[in-house]
């Protein structure tokens, strides 16, 4: 019984040691716009799946109380489980800096015209004040993520997506219509 | 006074004769036994009164054009999304339609709400971007606001699994073509979206988001339709290009259309019944299109 409890205490501290080790060696990967690794982004995107692994699965249904209702119970129970959750979380600012980077290098460099295109066909609001755990800014438009930079970004698990709000670069849950994390000013 | 009673009654009397006649000789969709039959309508969830016109005059049309189901092309609501909003813009406005039989098979456009998906009149099966089949036409439906390589696979898969024979048409709410004044061409989703089109054979696409009605003419083989006036209209927003086949900036409108064989015959029809556009389209590979 003892050495049970040893052993686990020995293979938490390890982990403890270990996991940074191994996000430091990620890290160091050298990443570039062309070639970015965006650390542990996918692990910490897993973490949140996991905590809402729970919640009840969407149905369709003619009744829009009861997908609405569903919506706010699944919205409620994620910010509880998330209570404390703050901007920067998920988008530390290590793993920001790629996003920035390939954001910036889709936007900004040469040939990119028909992206920001993209972004100014998408009706763009103007600045809009968001929050970690907030809902999704309601009857706004979705300004259109423009395909060149999602097919450069980690790819995404069903219910979440990146959103363009006015500057900001958002992690949302599409099921909850919740923030999840954000990157204030991303986008020039 | 007398004379101008007569006056203004011979003037009422022509004017319902012309109307009457236009769409009697302008009505030309075959009907023609086991066609698949469908009208499509963009930019529509206002829950303003010419919304309502709009489906309205689309049940008129129904009874001697009896399509089964109707494609949204995004735009399906407006502003807020309650359950009475949903009521509002889309069930009330419809109910003839609804009550007819008639489905709705929906694509999102950049102000609605991806839960939209789990509303089971858009017949989206909890998806954002979807395929379905009616007769011998394959439909391919995207959401134009979110095309990740997770949706790219997604088309490219369901594309090279359509039959050899099949009719193939994708619909979604931005378009590659549009001579829009206010939002114009999606240039960049082109670049991606048109090769893949190319190398699986589709022939016909549909969008809306400018808020005129556009038929463009064949590029690259493929026959671009936009349909974005049919709540929400930008009068007068069409600059005609070298590349407009038709188009129709005056009022709102919307498409009906009929597949049978290798013919797609298209009308486009006003919010007043007035027939705006039509022709037929060979598939191609087959002949080539005949527009009035």
């Amino acid at each position: 019984m003892r050495t049970g409890w040893c052993t686990s205490v020995l293979v938490f501290c390890a982990g403890i040691i270990l996991i940074p080790v191994a996000i430091g060696y990620q890290e160091k990967a050298a990443p570039t716009a062309e070639n970015p690794t965006f650390g542990d982004f996918s692990q910490r995107v897993g973490q949140y799946l996991k905590l809402r692994k729970s919640a009840p699965g969407e149905r369709t249904t003619k009744n829009q109380e009861e997908i609405r209702d569903r919506r706010r119970a699944l919205a409620q129970g994620i910010r509880q489980a998330r209570a404390g959750a703050k901007q920067g979380d998920i988008f530390t600012p290590e793993i920001s800096e790629q996003f920035l980077r390939v954001i910036r290098s889709t936007l900004q460099g040469p040939n990119t015209s028909n992206a920001r295109k993209t972004i100014r066909q998408g009706e763009p609001v103007s600045t809009v004040h968001l929050s970690v755990n907030g809902a999704y800014p309601e009857g706004l438009p979705r300004t259109t993520v423009p395909p060149t930079l999602l097919l450069r970004l980690p790819q995404l698990p069903e219910r979440l997506a990146y959103r363009i709000v006015g500057h900001d670069f958002v992690l949302e849950d599409t099921e909850a219509r919740l923030v999840i994390d954000f990157i204030p000013g991303a986008l020039p | 006074m007398r004379t101008i009673r007569r006056v203004t009654f011979l003037l009422v009397v022509l004017s319902v004769a012309l109307s009457f006649s236009l769409r009697a000789q302008d009505f030309s969709l075959p009907v023609k036994s086991g066609s698949v039959r469908f009208a499509a309508i963009g930019d529509m969830g206002t829950g303003e009164p010419a919304q309502y016109e709009v489906a309205q005059r689309m049940f008129q049309f129904h009874e001697t054009f009896p399509f089964t189901f109707v494609i949204m092309l995004g735009d399906n609501l407006y502003g807020g999304k309650t359950p009475d909003d949903f009521k509002k813009k889309f069930e009330l406005p419809y109910k003839s339609l609804l009550d007819a039989g008639v489905q709705f098979y929906a694509a999102l456009g950049n102000h609605d709400d991806p839960n939209e998906r789990f509303y089971k009149f858009f017949n989206m099966n909890g998806q954002q971007y979807y395929s379905f089949k009616k007769g011998n036409v394959h439909f391919f439906v995207l959401d134009s606001d979110y095309l990740d390589p997770k949706q790219l696979a997604w088309l490219e898969k369901e594309l090279a699994s359509a039959g050899p024979t099949d009719w193939k048409i994708c619909y979604f709410h931005h378009p590659l073509y549009s001579s829009g004044a206010f939002h114009g061409s999606s240039t960049e989703l082109r670049t991606i979206l048109e090769p893949v089109f190319i190398k699986y054979g589709v022939q016909v696409v549909f969008s809306g988001h400018d808020h005129v009605y556009e038929r463009v003419k064949p590029q690259k083989g493929i026959y671009y339709f936009m349909e974005g006036a049919s709540g929400e209209l930008r009068a007068g927003n069409l600059r005609k290009t070298d590349m407009t086949a038709a188009g129709f900036d005056k009022d709102r409108s919307f498409l009906m259309v009929e597949i049978s064989g290798d013919d797609l015959y298209f009308q486009a029809i006003s919010r007043t019944g007035m027939v705006v556009d039509s022709g037929t389209i060979q598939r191609p590979g087959t002949a080539s299109v005949v527009g009035r």
